[in-house]
């Protein structure tokens, strides 16, 4: 089985929204919520500032609070290291949204379960990069099966020196970052 | 999301293995649809969300009813201009499709003008109305006296029109309003506009990228941007010169924050210590170039110290950013941007930053700019006869010389108030929210109330279209042919635009319409013979490709256009007077301007009085997409950016509202100001195109602020005619 | 520094407001439960000197009616309620939630069981319904036992309100081993009030007058070792009791919610103690009667406002943030 993982390049993130709304499109995600979102950071004063640009998404972590806390199991991890709803199975106790560090949860509101990014798994299955990769203008996000050693994904995470998020809250988060900063040649 | 049966069977399917995770290619629309069989189809056509034309695919899938929807578009990975990836606009090219509150009928205003009353009518009531008002108009006054402003892709087919009738009265936005100055400055400097597709800077090979202004991220143009950062992966040194802290800007190695105004002056001290340090490409500027040693006693004057003082910028910089572009010379590029109304004179702005290039020896080179693709496409009308002559010259390019043939609107403008040389009295204004795009909209007011008759053509309800006489509703770009396109990238290729889905209520295709009022004005033979889409392929058929290929694919490539470097059997050719490089241009000089770029201060704010400066946002174009869902929702409103010390002393907060006032008491307001650290202290910013007010734009309507109403007055640049907008200064009030 | 975010979602930006009061009622009510069980087999197991038998039957029927009324709120915090069997469909041994919905499954038979075989003779003479009456013949002899398992039952549920929250490593306030001894604290304490409340006799009401002391006493320091224990703990705990000291007018309820529990709390063992310690006559005299119900509301108050303060301020907190 792949273990999929996304890494994220901050330098190349232009801020471009391409993401979320491809996101939005392809989930059909009703108006005011979001499963993916671009977070711009700048610290300092004019004229010496620094940016941090950072999309944010379910880290599809390896020990989910989540999964552990969903009574009814439809929080669940799945054998290709998704972190996935089984929607008909979901109370909407939102446990789940408060257990999870990331604030990347929401219910939507229509049908009352938890939803939030699924690696866009349907299109996994058809072959093809999550929606928000596939757009990616900065080609910021990468996607791909971390235990290949051939795979993008696996190459650039031996060839940098990456951080996930929250490593505190002890998730194992499958969400990489790089290049925190741009280079300053 | 649709959670067909078809997909869940799949699922199941294939729950049992399939690793395979590299975006599955695309060879084909039909053959994508094929695999995964069932409902689903694949067009595969060109974005307008904005005008840089991606290839786009739409997926259309049947909803319960049988009828066709459009539920995603992607990028078309053949696509040069998207590359597979679709920016936000592209993405939410559906929210335009489906808007609710699109100009679904034909409809022919029975109010006052501007009261939006209006009666819906069937498509041969419009037309009639409208050619018979048309002969009328044209009886009394000449067909001179019918005219057209245009952005986008509406306004070729009415070209043909107007034409046709015999007026050459037609401008678009894009010449004055934004980079018809630009083109006009490379073509006297290289005999080339800087690119017609794109421009042709070869970002992703580049070593040093000057970005003047240019707001790359913010100003969302697919490829380019995809290239920029690119280059900002590869470490390319980036120098932003802006008075914003742009998103560029943050990946920048050296931001300048630079006093607005005074570009010139940095471009030409730049100038100045490449030549006199020696740093320039010497070969290059002797082989190519003339007037090198005019352009090296002009600059004289500008020293970095003297630059320091009148950009308010640190000299270490200043000098530092030149030698850097000697350093990796021919490896680096000053961005030839594309807005360049600013402040008036800004031919000679261009016309530095193009010299600057020359002797860099970037044009033709690897990281600095590709040349032209070498793409033949034999010339096609499809057996139009020849267009009249006009039976009066047209004014549209009023005492420029070197006005471009896409017109000047502001003189079409002008004309259509004073009457002189000849009264205009019919306007057709296509695909662009006049008020919006022009400078001093009081005028264009004025303007409008001067007209007999004026016909929008547009797919939503501006404020613009809400004034015409008559308006027609054209059907959006997924329900459409248009095209063939040329597509001038590195290479040269074909794209295409065709429908996903059949046109929705009863709005009809631009090239239809237009062609419909050929016929109703007894023009048939300038009408369309049969079909866009045969016309289309007649087009193909004399381009020499495959219009199947084309259709299929969305882009097929002209083999071997791609030349895009100099090498000994590929040498550039210079399309000026001299067929070289003019650094000194005779031509400027005949007509008695300063054949080599000459500093002028721009006048600056008043005490109290902040410049007000405005851009992009990478989720809107202009003010036509603010009533996409899926962009509104992003950002619904514009904010005005203001220097957090200057917030401080006004004592304003955050998100505060005020209002703006600017120098000729015109308020606007209220509006959130962003207290922010990346501006100068002289300047607000805001992005362009919001504050719409036409109450049938019911998301957009009255959201944040519209920057046009504050641009009362414009410096008209005098070689090309272009209105800079950046000379309008603001008073922040308080809201109370 | 200038943050700007594309794509949050109003439940959790810019503060999560998953669970309100609802929840916290759930919680109240279900400690409070649980304090009565434990109280009222207390009250029946304890060496008995004027045995007070209004006073525990009652009780045992209240306990359970009041855990129904918290799962009635906790039900109206769910979505999908329609779904809610999806609870029983599933064991999940790591999920403290799917615990809470088997433990009700325990609970709620020895609770009835409890109530059946305490109702007094004379009561249980009044019921019509006679297989219920059979019912209650049939648990009498058990009462001793029932009681014995009420007791830690009781416990159990008071301190399981702790632990939902407890578990929910992204919140710090909430993460944390002390919030269910807080819980059963407060949720004890709550019991003994409202039996001091509903007891008839002045020698019921003195004892569980003098464990209440006792209680409250244990609560306080539970208390002061849950905020010292996140002031002690790493920057996000410490980040998290931030509410509950600040002086912005932001988190004014948090502050007030521990101005009332630092008045509430003592005061009421003040008065207990001034009540255990005064002067009696046989019968209560009406201020007497007033004083004692007086502090066993405060406690009430105080145990209710834990509650309330600690779900709304555990939403607050987090790790990292945007910094
Ligand atoms: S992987 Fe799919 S669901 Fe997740 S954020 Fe990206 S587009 Fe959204
Ligand atoms: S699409 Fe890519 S570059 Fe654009 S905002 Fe999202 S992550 Fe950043
Ligand atoms: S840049 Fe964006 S809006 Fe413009 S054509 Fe491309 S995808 Fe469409």
């Amino acid at each position: 089985m792949p273990r999929y993982v996304m890494v994220i390049d901050q330098s190349r993130c232009v801020g471009c929204m391409a993401c979320v709304v491809a996101c939005k499109r392809e989930n059909d995600i009703a108006l005011d919520h979001y499963r993916t979102r671009v977070v711009e950071m700048v610290k300092g004063e004019f004229p010496r500032l620094r940016t941090e640009m950072r999309s944010e998404l379910c880290n599809h972590c390896a020990s989910p609070p989540c999964v552990n806390i969903c009574p009814t199991g439809a929080s669940h991890k799945e054998e290709d290291g998704t972190v996935q709803i089984n929607r008909h199975k979901c109370v909407g106790c939102k446990a789940c949204i408060t257990a999870c560090p990331y604030d990347v949860r929401y219910i939507n509101e229509e049908h009352g379960y938890a939803d939030k990014c699924s690696f866009c798994q349907h299109r996994l299955k058809e072959g093809k990069e999550p929606a928000c990769v596939a757009t990616c203008i900065g080609r910021s996000r990468m996607f791909g099966d971390f235990d290949d050693p051939n795979s993008l994904v696996s190459k650039v995470l031996r060839e940098n020196s990456w951080r996930v998020l929250k490593p505190e809250v002890g998730t194992k988060p499958n969400v990489y970052y790089i290049n925190q900063f741009p280079r300053k040649s | 999301m649709a959670f067909s049966r078809r997909n869940f069977l799949k699922y199941a399917a294939m729950s049992a293995g399939g690793t395979l995770i590299a975006d599955a290619p695309f060879f084909s629309a039909r053959a994508r649809a094929e695999a995964e069989g069932g409902n689903v189809r694949y067009v595969p056509t060109s974005c307008e969300m904005c005008f840089w034309k991606c290839g786009a695919i739409a997926k259309v899938e049947k909803d319960k009813d049988g009828k066709d929807v459009v539920v995603k578009l992607e990028g078309n990975p053949l696509h040069p201009q998207s590359m597979g990836r679709l920016c936000a606009r592209g993405q939410a090219g559906i929210g335009q499709l489906y808007d609710p509150d699109r100009l679904k009928r034909p409809m022919i205003r029975t109010g006052k003008r501007g009261d939006g009353k209006y009666k819906e009518v069937s498509w041969d009531e419009a037309l009639t109305y409208t050619a018979d008002k048309l002969k009328e108009i044209i009886a009394k006054n000449g067909p001179e006296s019918v005219s057209m402003m245009s952005h986008g892709s509406p306004g070729d087919y009415f070209t043909n029109l107007v034409k046709a009738l015999g007026s050459g009265n037609i401008a678009f936005a894009s010449f004055a309003q934004c980079k018809g100055i630009r083109d006009a400055a490379w073509e006297l400097t290289f005999g080339h506009k800087p690119g017609s597709s794109c421009e042709r800077v070869d970002l992703k090979n580049s070593r040093v990228i000057v970005l003047l202004g240019t707001h790359l991220g913010e100003n969302m143009h697919n490829s380019q941007t995809q290239e920029f950062a690119e280059a900002v992966g590869n470490g390319a040194k980036i120098i932003c010169v802006d008075p914003r802290y742009s998103t560029a800007a943050s990946k920048a190695s050296l931001w300048l924050p630079i006093k607005p105004g005074t570009d010139t002056a940095l471009l030409l001290t730049w100038i100045n210590i490449i030549i006199s340090e020696e740093l320039h490409d010497k070969a290059y500027v002797e082989q190519y170039t003339i007037g090198f040693e005019q352009l090296k006693e002009a600059v004289k004057q500008y020293t970095p110290e003297w630059c320091a003082k009148e950009t308010d910028l640190p000299e270490a910089d200043i000098v530092e950013a030149a030698r850097d572009l000697g350093r990796y010379a021919p490896h680096v590029v000053i961005h030839p941007g594309r807005h360049a109304a600013w402040y008036g004179n800004d031919a000679q702005r261009s016309r530095a930053m193009a010299i600057l290039n020359a002797i860099l020896g970037a044009w033709g080179r690897e990281g600095g700019m590709w040349l032209p693709a070498n793409g033949k496409f034999a010339s096609f009308n499809d057996g139009y006869p020849k267009y009249p002559d006009p039976a009066k010259p047209p004014v549209i390019k009023g005492d420029y010389p070197f006005a471009g043939g896409e017109g000047l609107t502001q003189v079409l403008r002008d004309t259509i108030i004073t009457g002189k040389p000849y009264p205009i009295k019919a306007l057709f204004v296509c695909g662009t929210d006049m008020l919006k795009a022009l400078p001093a909209p009081d005028l264009t007011r004025k303007a409008i109330d001067n007209l007999d008759l004026m016909i929008a053509v547009d797919i939503m309800p501006s404020e613009t279209a809400m004034m015409a006489d008559v308006i027609l509703p054209e059907c959006t770009y997924l329900e459409r042919h248009d095209g063939l396109f040329k597509v001038e990238a590195r290479q040269a290729g074909v794209g295409i635009r065709q429908p996903a889905i059949e046109p929705l209520h009863e709005t009809k295709p631009a090239w239809w319409i237009a062609s419909e009022l050929c016929k109703k004005m007894g023009l048939t033979e300038y009408a369309v013979k049969d079909s866009w889409e045969a016309r289309m392929k007649r087009q193909a058929a004399a381009w020499g490709v495959k219009y199947e290929d084309v259709a299929d694919k969305g882009y097929v490539t002209i083999p071997g256009s791609e030349k895009p470097y100099i090498t000994a059997d590929n040498q550039p050719e210079f399309k000026t007077t001299s067929g070289k490089i003019e650094l000194f241009s005779a031509d400027l000089e005949k007509h008695s301007f300063d054949p080599v770029p000459k500093y002028e201060p721009t006048e600056g704010p008043e005490q109290g009085m902040y410049r007000l400066l405005y851009g992009r946002s990478p989720v809107h174009t202009f003010s036509r997409t603010i009533n996409d869902q899926w962009l509104w929702e992003i950002q619904p409103e514009n904010e005005v950016w203001l220097n957090k010390k200057e917030a401080e002393a006004l004592g304003l907060k955050d998100r505060q509202l005020v209002k703006l006032e600017n120098q000729d008491k015109v308020t606007v307001g209220p509006v959130r100001v962003k207290v922010t650290e990346r501006i100068r202290r002289d300047c607000v910013y805001m992005v362009h195109g919001f504050g719409h007010n036409s109450p049938r734009l019911k998301r957009a309507h009255q959201r944040g602020v519209d920057d046009q109403q504050l641009i009362t007055r414009y410096k008209v640049d005098p070689i090309t005619g272009g209105t800079g907008m950046r000379v309008n200064f603001v008073k922040i009030i308080k809201e109370a | 520094m200038e943050l700007n975010i594309v794509g949050a979602n109003a439940i959790t930006y810019p503060a999560m407001h998953v669970w309100d009061w609802r929840v916290a009622i759930y919680l109240f009510l279900g400690g409070l439960s649980g304090g009565l069980m434990t109280m009222s087999a207390i009250n029946y197991l304890r060496p008995k000197k004027n045995f007070d038998s209004s006073c525990s039957w009652q009780i045992t029927l209240l306990a359970p009616i009041l855990l129904s009324i918290g799962l009635f709120f906790l039900n109206l915090d769910l979505e999908r309620k329609l779904n809610a069997f999806w609870f029983y469909l599933a064991f999940k041994p790591v999920s403290p939630m799917s615990w809470g919905a088997w433990i009700v499954l325990f609970i709620y038979p020895l609770m009835i069981l409890y109530a059946l075989a305490a109702l007094p003779k004379e009561v249980k003479a009044g019921i019509k319904n006679r297989s219920l009456r059979n019912a209650s013949d049939a648990m009498q002899p058990h009462l001793l036992k029932l009681a014995k398992a009420n007791v830690i039952a009781g416990i159990l549920l008071a301190i399981y309100t702790g632990i939902l929250l407890s578990t929910l490593v992204a919140r710090p306030l909430w993460n944390s081993a002390i919030l269910p001894v807080l819980f059963l604290t407060s949720g004890m304490s709550a019991g003994a009030a409202v039996m001091i409340i509903v007891a008839k006799t002045k020698e019921t009401k003195l004892f569980f007058t003098k464990v209440d002391i006792w209680l409250i006493v244990a609560e306080l320091i539970v208390l002061l070792l849950f905020f010292y224990g996140h002031y002690v703990g790493d920057a996000a705990h410490r980040q998290a009791i931030m509410p509950f000291f600040s002086s912005s007018h932001e988190f004014f309820p948090y502050f007030l919610s521990i101005v009332v529990l630092g008045v509430c709390l003592p005061l009421a063992i003040v008065l207990k103690f001034l009540e255990v310690t005064g002067e009696h006559t046989e019968e209560l005299t009406t201020s007497g009667l007033l004083l004692m119900n007086a502090s066993a509301v405060l406690v009430l108050i105080g145990g209710a406002v834990i509650r309330f303060a600690v779900v709304y301020a555990g939403q607050l907190s987090g790790y990292g943030g945007y910094m």
